[in-house]
């Protein structure tokens, strides 16, 4: 071995000593109260920002930020990120604060993100930051708190209070209503096309979602937060109070071209061997001679929402109960216009009457 | 003594091949069998297949005996006239002789696979993995769909139009006639006349995907009258009674009917096959399973621990005794 070789091969061995040392004898001070040299924050920071300008998805992929997505997403916020990156108007609490690196305010950390990189951040958090990520496999629900995000810094805290603050509930409502009225409405209708309706469904249904929110077999990051945010022996009460809201009759104004061919495909009349008969486990009632099946109702649910639940079926990722596997098979074959025409007709349907079986 | 010693030493090998050879013939025996037909084409590929051996015996003979004679007998060498004829006589004018006969033979059969047919149409699609089949008589307006059997009456020549939903599968019933490919956004033909009762086997003979060995479904031959009979019947919905019974009340709270029809009821899906007689069928799932109550449930809670890749989802949340009772309906549907 010539003595160049010796020498590399001495000074790996002892590099490899030294590092050992640091970790196996504890020798790096792992300390928060120190912080970063400021050549390590650099390092870091810049790592960062350049790794999520590479990976964060075209412009072009971001949907149409809406007012309605802000509604969900404010809220969302509001449960899940407000307690590091404070709300619009208050100040982040002294333990916060004291986090390395420091969660900024919402109001600084917006600043010089476009909202396809926002939604990168929010979908995927920062590692070694204290950023979680979105505790679900849904790359749609991060894009409601980036439409929050991306009007942040114009709100101030009295819009963000109106947008927040849970309405008011009536006597003898069930304890964390309030919670869970702030999006789906007291009455169980949200009025946002986002937000699903509750009146529709039957107790056992809404006790089968929020166990597979709780136990993540259903994906939504939302949900799971908000699930998990409710004590679960609170929970039954809250899917009582919703199963017993009367249905508000009358459906959706939705296309009659859209709908109509979504009726013809709902009921095995489309000539299109690939798509299942919906009405058999969704029915509607009353048209006596469609039986009603096993499926929550969804006759009367808002269009986007519907569109938004079968485009996550046929990807694969909705996950839900025991018969999941059911509506994955029925979604596979559906391609974008039968997914708009399902969604057309049984938004414009009127809710089906609350069965006299109580069980469902 | 020694005599029957000598039996003993020559009987060894005969008694050590016997076994094999029977288990060699039993091959030839059976519902997917082309060496006991049923079908008047099915008889004349047999004859094909007779005459071709034959022939390759005589052959093999001759070329055999050829060279025994020029190593053994005459191992000396040949004049040169006499090679050349020997070459042009058996290398150019004995093949010609042979396979343009046999060419001619071949070619005289072919259109008689394709004759047109007497009146009944048949309409078979193949899926990935099992075989939708509608019945048109003559003069019909609508089909009597049915699945996974074909039901032939003997003495008539069907017309059976072949194609296939999604990939290229293939349309073998070879105990009836021979084989033809279903490729998707064409139609092809092939027309059938069998000459007796009884039932065979078909298979997927072109590689379809993951369950492509388990795409089989049982043909059943009948004399005209019990044809039409059954036709009739089959063209029936369910009767009143299995509506009324609690096995229909099951298949609706599950929502059997989203891919399965049962004609008479409100269930038209045409995902998956027609089930309306599915107890009258011979077999379940395409060839895989018989028609027993216990083998649909088994079925019904697990389709992909019998064919994988299968699109029916499984019913294993149902509870045990519903799902018995659903399948006893089912298997009671004839």
């Amino acid at each position: 071995m010539s003595p160049v070789l010796r020498t590399l091969a001495t000074l790996a061995l002892l590099g490899a000593a030294g590092g050992g040392a640091v970790v196996g004898f504890g020798l790096y001070d792992v300390s928060a109260r120190a912080g970063h040299w400021p050549i390590t924050a650099w390092v870091l920071h810049t790592t960062f920002r350049n790794a999520v300008e590479l990976r964060a998805p075209a412009p072009s992929q971001v949907p149409e930020l809406t007012d309605d997505l802000l509604r969900l997403g404010i809220r969302h916020f509001d449960g899940a990120c407000r307690m590091c990156h404070a709300a619009p108007g208050e100040e982040r609490p002294a333990t916060i604060r004291a986090m390395e690196p420091e969660p900024p305010h919402i109001a600084e950390a917006v600043v010089g993100w476009a909202p396809n990189e926002l939604g990168w951040i929010v979908r995927e958090g920062v590692k070694m930051s204290g950023m979680p990520g979105w505790p679900a496999a849904r790359d749609d629900e991060p894009w409601a708190v980036v439409a929050f995000l991306a009007r942040v810094r114009e709100m101030d805290a009295a819009t963000y209070r109106e947008l927040t603050d849970p309405p008011q509930v009536p006597e003898g409502a069930p304890p964390h209503l309030g919670f869970c009225a702030g999006c789906h409405g007291v009455d169980g209708r949200s009025g946002n096309p986002h937000i699903p309706r509750l009146d529709l469904q039957s107790k056992g249904y809404l006790n089968l979602a929020l166990r597979t929110y709780r136990e993540e077999t259903r994906e939504s990051g939302i949900m799971a937060q908000a699930a998990s945010a409710v004590p679960e022996e609170a929970l039954p009460a809250l899917a009582e109070w919703f199963a017993e809201q009367a249905p508000a009759p009358g459906g959706q104004p939705t296309d009659p071209a859209l709908a109509s061919r979504g009726e013809a495909l709902a009921k095995a009349r489309a000539e299109d061997p690939e798509v299942p008969a919906c009405v058999a486990c969704h029915g509607p009632e009353p048209d006596p001679s469609i039986p009603g099946g096993p499926g929550p109702e969804i006759a009367g649910q808002y269009e986007t929402y519907l569109a938004t639940q079968l485009r996550l079926w046929r990807e694969g990722t909705r996950g839900g109960g025991p018969r999941a596997e059911l509506m994955a098979q029925a979604a596979r074959h559906l391609d974008d216009d039968d997914i708009a025409a399902l969604a057309a007709w049984y938004a414009s349907l009127g809710p089906a009457p609350r069965p006299s079986d109580p069980t469902r | 003594m020694q005599r029957r010693a000598g039996t003993t030493t020559l009987a060894a090998p005969v008694r050590r091949v016997a076994p094999l050879a029977l288990i060699l013939l039993a091959a030839c025996d059976g519902p997917q069998s082309a060496l006991s037909p049923g079908g008047e084409d099915a008889i004349q590929l047999g004859w094909l297949f007779w005459v071709m051996l034959a022939g390759s015996v005589v052959l093999w003979l001759f070329i055999n005996g050829l060279f025994f004679l020029v190593t053994r007998r005459h191992p000396h060498p040949m004049s040169r006239k006499l090679a050349e004829g020997t070459i042009v006589a058996g290398g150019i004018g004995l093949p010609l002789v042979v396979l343009t006969s046999l060419l001619a033979y071949g070619l005289s059969i072919m259109p008689h696979q394709r004759e047109p047919g007497d009146g009944l149409r048949l309409r078979v699609t193949g899926e990935e993995w099992w075989w939708r089949v509608e019945y048109w008589p003559e003069g019909a307006t609508e089909p009597v769909v049915s699945a996974n059997e074909v039901r032939l009456p003997v003495g008539q020549r069907s017309d059976l139009e072949l194609h296939a939903a999604d990939v290229i599968h293939s349309f073998w019933l070879p105990g009836i006639a021979g084989k033809t490919d279903m490729i998707p956004g064409r139609v092809n033909h092939i027309s059938m006349e069998p000459v007796e009762a009884g039932t065979f086997r078909g298979q997927c003979a072109e590689f379809c995907g993951l369950s492509h060995a388990l795409m089989a479904f049982q043909a059943v031959t009948m004399e005209p009258a019990d044809f039409d009979g059954w036709l009739a019947a089959e063209a029936e919905g369910i009767s009143e009674n299995a509506r009324q019974a609690e096995g229909h009340a099951i298949f609706q709270e599950q929502g059997c009917g989203a891919c399965h029809a049962l004609r008479g009821t409100e269930a038209r899906g045409e995902v998956g096959p027609d089930l309306t007689h599915v107890g009258g069928r011979g077999t379940l799932a395409a060839g895989v399973l018989p028609m027993t109550a216990e083998a649909l449930a088994d079925w019904i809670a697990h389709p992909e621990a019998f064919k994988p890749g299968v699109e029916m989802p499984g019913y294993n949340h149902m509870d045990e005794a519903e799902l018995l009772t659903l399948a006893t309906w089912l298997e009671g549907l004839k």
